[in-house]
């Protein structure tokens, strides 16, 4: 008795064994991934929202003390914050618009290119914009838009007569006109690539159902409305809330276009925060990290509303 | 009658198709034109370079040679560039596969916790809100002003977008085909290289070449975490280059800039059928 009890027990055991080493053994592909993950996302997140409840300052020789809620008071006051948060708004309003109806009106106009070649021929230039990286996007339209060689500045005065050289609209430096400019090339950043998203939605609709609209009188207007439209709508909730983020969380660009003039329309909430931990004074980074949590909640807020107006309604 | 109602209707539909071209070739010209302009200015000689003429009265070939010649810093943030990109997509990749294929065909706990994770962070602003800490991480491994410590926070830059695409990539691989395999007697590890891989083949291209694109370009943690000319990234020296006059002037950035963006372009050209391939085959579908 007592040694069956025993051989059933080795036998538990070794079970238990062999289990936690195959367990141990699938942890092991995702370990790699994990590492970088945790180390460089995960934990800086939350090392970050630590640091906004101390006053750590960089460069001062002082251990950084817990102030609590200080920072998020302080910044929740702050006048540059609401500036910055408002500014990037305005960039998000003027930008999303145009980078989802354009490519979405580019998409149907390709999808129905029934030519093969010419088909491949388009969407292969419509991704070109997209593997160019991100700062060679920005450096190129800085220079497009220079005042003393760029082309859209030659084109609207010597070229259409527009403008006089003394009248030419200023795009850069932190003008009323560098939103927009911004908004600009970041439309035609994302043409192709967000068409090409459209186009797999299109792809994704079954012929017959457009055909029997058709055969039902539907005209083209209505075939979009009730047919196409809806059909699209989760890959455009997706484009939504990711280019929603991307835009408000824009710094790369303002940096390089902007610098950090307060006065810029370019002096977003991600700008001040960079401003306050890396530039200024001491480097007050507590103070940062409080910047940038209350700016990512307040996006988070809004995205929690759109995930909600695009819910699944099935 | 009849024919003739026929005719107007067949002229009218070749109106449209005549139209939509002619709508999509002005998309195109859109798209195209700005690389054009930047290709035309790095072969504008000087004077024409500054007079801002969109035609050049001359051309000049030589700022190519110039540049990598010349400019002394350039060869170096050329390695510098090349260097960081390979071993960032190397090691994403690497993660990626491995990750995407456990999230799919290997038993584990908490998998749907960390699929909203990934998720998570694709809406979060993680790269602005992470940053002061990414400097005090790569301050505390001395790796401040280094280049090869830009590869650590490069990974991750896409890491969370390439695991679900690759794991959706995974899912298209039928279990059975899996549990085929590893009745045959192969580990999850054989199953992945010998079943797995062949079948994510497109996957994988879309994955290097997102990756790719995200490293060659990185500004943000490039020009943050590193202060030397010499250690920099392409990215960060044409960002703060401005046209001047001799080696800075004008055509000379530009023909920096074509050699720059040329590689990306070219790799795009020859991969980009399985770069479709693997983005119908659902890397869209994250």
């Amino acid at each position: 008795m007592a040694t069956l009890t025993s051989t059933n027990q080795a036998i538990k055991s070794r079970f238990r064994l062999t289990h936690l080493r195959y367990t141990l053994r699938n942890w092991l592909f995702l370990i790699p991934a994990l590492f970088f993950f945790i180390g460089y996302q995960i934990y800086p997140i939350l090392r970050v929202f630590w640091l906004s409840f101390t006053d750590y300052r960089y460069l001062s020789q002082d251990p950084p003390r817990w102030v609590g809620l200080d920072n998020f008071a302080n910044v929740i006051v702050d006048p540059l914050m609401w500036d910055g948060l408002w500014r990037a708004a305005q960039f998000t309003l003027m930008f999303l618009p145009g980078t989802i109806i354009l490519p979405l009106l580019l998409a149907i106009l390709v999808d129905r290119v029934t030519h093969q070649r010419l088909a491949t021929f388009y969407r292969v230039i419509l991704l070109i914009p997209a593997v160019i990286p991100g700062t060679l996007v920005f450096v190129l339209w800085k220079w497009m838009y220079n005042f003393q060689i760029g082309p859209i500045n030659y084109i609207l005065v010597e070229v259409l007569g527009l403008f006089t050289p003394q009248t030419a609209p200023q795009w850069l430096g932190g003008t009323a006109l560098t939103l927009p400019a911004v908004a600009i090339f970041e439309v035609w950043w994302g043409l192709g690539y967000h068409a090409m998203f459209f186009l797999a939605g299109l792809a994704a609709i079954p012929k017959e159902l457009s055909e029997a609209a058709r055969i039902d009188g539907a005209n083209e207007w209505r075939l979009f409305w009730h047919v196409t439209l809806p059909r699209l709508q989760p890959i455009m909730a997706i484009l939504v809330v990711l280019r929603f983020g991307s835009a408000m969380a824009v710094i790369d660009e303002y940096l390089i276009f902007g610098g950090f003039n307060r006065a810029s329309p370019t002096y977003t909430w991600t700008i001040y925060m960079y401003d306050m931990a890396f530039k200024i004074g001491q480097w007050q980074q507590g103070y940062a990290a409080a910047i940038g949590w209350i700016g990512a909640i307040a996006m988070m807020g809004v995205v929690a509303i759109l995930l909600y107006i695009f819910r699944p309604r099935d | 009658m009849q024919a003739a109602a026929v005719t107007t209707y067949r002229r009218r539909k070749r109106l449209g198709v005549i139209m939509r071209h002619v709508v999509i070739n002005f998309f195109m010209l859109v798209i195209l034109l700005p690389l054009a302009w930047v290709l035309l200015l790095s072969v504008k000689s000087l004077p024409d370079a500054y007079s801002g003429a969109l035609w050049p009265q001359q051309f000049d070939f030589t700022h190519y040679n110039y540049v990598i010649q010349k400019i002394d810093t350039l060869p170096t943030n050329l390695f510098n560039s090349i260097y960081v990109t390979a071993a960032t997509v190397i090691i994403t990749t690497f993660c990626a596969v491995l990750g995407g294929f456990a999230l799919v065909h290997l038993e584990l706990s908490w998998k749907n916790l960390l699929v909203f994770l990934f998720l998570a962070s694709l809406y979060f602003p993680t790269r602005v809100v992470s940053l002061i800490s990414i400097f005090e991480i790569q301050r505390y491994l001395n790796l401040i002003n280094t280049t090869s410590g830009l590869i650590l926070p490069y990974v991750t830059l896409n890491l969370a977008i390439s695991v679900l695409i690759m794991r959706s990539i995974f899912e298209q691989v039928p279990k059975e085909l899996m549990d085929a395999s590893r009745i045959d007697g192969c580990g999850p590890w054989k199953s992945l290289w010998v079943v797995g891989l062949p079948l994510a083949a497109n996957g994988i291209v879309v994955v290097i070449i997102v990756n790719f694109v995200t490293a060659w370009g990185e500004f943000l943690l490039g020009a943050t975490l590193t202060n030397d000319q010499i250690v920099r990234t392409m990215p960060v020296v044409l960002a703060s280059a401005s046209g001047g006059m001799g080696q800075w002037a004008w055509p000379r950035i530009a023909a920096v800039y074509i050699i720059v963006v040329t590689p990306g372009i070219i790799a795009f050209a020859f991969a980009q059928r399985l770069f479709f391939k693997g983005l119908m085959e659902g890397a869209l579908k994250v």
